[in-house]
């Protein structure tokens, strides 16, 4: 019985092999080929599943201690089995994100992939593409110079500015010796005036106490 | 309008009237000057400028006749700004008056604004010896008033007119010498370039080869970078194109400068003047030979 069991482990074990052979090869291939190898190893882990089932019910009629063994050498086999499959179904869905890419952008290719294959029209574009790279240059040499011209005639009125806002503190300067001055000429006149007061008022008196004085000698006459 | 029209009437007979009465208290004068004050205004706010103008020229007089020569300058002032909108002339002559009294007083600051103002009335009306003549009187003032940049800008005038009417060599002193002061200072120094190239222009109007190879290396012991800039290749090809009286160089010259930067219609004048004077020559020789 167990050489049915061994026979159906070599089939799988080649089989196994094979696939993580062919699943390995897979990356390194691109497009139609890729989907080949892709639904060859999907049927490959088909016939490997299908042999670990036979294997199972194999197993399962032998005894019970060769039923052991065989049984956890089944569950080692069923585990790289799903390896197996993981790593196809990564693949194949990377491979699904590539496909859908390469559909985008093949749009874009096909038209550089017919131009570049014209040498000359390569030239071609190359020539136009320094022509406006160059003419951008000497335009933007242009507005530099208008603009060095612009920042020079700024710095004259800016020097202009300076030297009428030196002028204007000189004058403050002056203006302001001119407003003490006349602060003390305004003082001068206000201490004349009290002055001034003082004397009339002290006339004013002294001619009072005369008339006053007089009256009184006469009226005791 | 009539009605700032009408008042501004209103208070001129009343101002006329206060100054043919009698005063008893001596302050007609001042009366009179505030209502011709207010006249002014009205006849400024309804737009009619002569009226207006004419209204400040009799304020000014009652001013002077009260002494503030001060008031009476700014009046006739005021009044040249009036005019400005109308008769040019009358609004020169009334500067003039107002710029004398202003030397008078001894602000020569206002006086040289107000010669510059007159100079660019003159420019407006193309009469450019006479403008070039108010250039020079303000350039002075402002020289001794120690405000170089008006000064400079005024020398600079007068260059530009100056090699206009072909006095060559007043325009080139004038512009050696700007650029020898913008030299000293910081802010000015970016535009020296364009002095100097003014200045080399002027000296091919003169068509003096010697003394443009001799200037241009005067230039250069100036300012040491100026044999870098675009201007520095535009004169020496320009002095190797009248050497050669080659007039296809020079134009090439020229437009090879006129494709970075535009040239005003100043240089494009005199530069005319230049290719006219050396296809004539050009022409000569063919005829000699």
């Amino acid at each position: 019985m167990s050489e049915v069991f061994e026979s159906y482990e070599r089939q799988y074990c080649e089989l196994s092999a094979n696939l993580s052979k062919k699943t390995s090869s897979v990356s390194y291939l691109d497009g139609e080929q890729q989907k080949q190898k892709i639904s060859e190893v999907r049927g490959g882990l088909d016939e490997a599943e299908a042999l670990i089932r036979k294997m199972d019910l194999e197993a399962r009629g032998l005894q019970p201690n060769i039923k052991a063994v065989l049984l956890a050498k089944l569950r080692e086999y069923k585990s790289d089995l799903n390896n197996l499959k993981n790593e196809v179904k990564r693949i194949a869905s990377m491979n699904l994100n590539q496909a859908a890419r390469d559909e985008l952008l093949e749009a874009g290719m096909a038209d550089t992939l017919t131009a570049s294959a014209n040498q000359r029209d390569r030239l071609l574009m190359s020539t136009e593409r320094l022509n406006n790279s160059g003419n951008r240059i000497s335009e933007s040499r242009k507005v530099m110079l208008e603009t060095e011209e612009l920042g020079v005639s700024l710095l004259q009125d800016l020097h202009q500015q300076r030297q009428s806002l030196l002028h204007a503190n000189n004058t403050l300067h002056g203006v302001d010796d001119n407003i003490s001055r006349s602060k003390r000429v305004i003082t001068s006149i206000s201490r004349r005036m009290s002055r001034n007061k003082w004397i009339i008022g002290a006339i004013i008196s002294v001619l009072v106490l005369v008339i006053l004085l007089i009256l009184y000698f006469k009226l005791a006459k | 309008m009539g009605d700032h029209l009408a008042r501004a009437d209103d208070f001129e007979k009343k101002a006329e009237k206060k100054l043919s009465g009698w005063g008893l208290f001596g302050s007609k004068y001042e009366d009179a000057a505030d209502l011709f004050d207010k006249a002014a205004n009205s006849y400024k706010l309804a737009k009619s400028w002569d009226q207006a103008g004419a209204v400040y020229v009799k304020l000014a007089e009652c001013h002077l006749k009260l002494d503030s020569k001060h008031e009476a300058a700014n009046a006739y002032a005021d009044a040249a700004h009036c005019y400005k909108k109308t008769n040019t002339k009358e609004s020169i002559s009334c500067l003039e008056q107002s710029v004398n009294m202003f030397l008078d007083i001894g602000r020569f600051n206002m006086s040289a604004r107000y010669y510059k103002e007159i100079a660019e009335l003159c420019e407006q009306e193309q009469n450019l010896e006479q403008a070039i003549a108010y250039y020079e009187k303000a350039a002075d003032l402002f020289q001794s008033e120690e405000v170089t940049t008006s000064a400079n800008q005024c020398k600079q005038k007068i260059a530009q007119f100056a090699a206009q009417l072909e006095q060559y060599q007043k325009a080139i002193e004038i512009y050696e010498e700007i650029a020898r002061h913008s030299l000293n200072n910081n802010l000015l120094k970016y535009g020296v370039k364009g002095h100097l190239l003014n200045a080399g222009i002027c000296q091919l109007c003169k068509s003096d080869v010697v003394a443009i190879s001799n200037a241009l290396e005067r230039y250069q012991e100036l300012d040491p970078t100026f044999s870098g800039t675009r201007e520095y290749k535009l004169l020496a090809d320009l002095a190797t194109a009248i050497d050669e009286e080659d007039v296809a160089k020079f134009t090439d010259a020229v437009k090879e400068y006129d494709s970075m930067t535009q040239l005003d219609s100043w240089k494009t004048t005199l530069l005319l003047r230049v290719k006219e004077a050396l296809k004539a020559k050009e022409l000569e020789e063919d005829d000699l030979t």
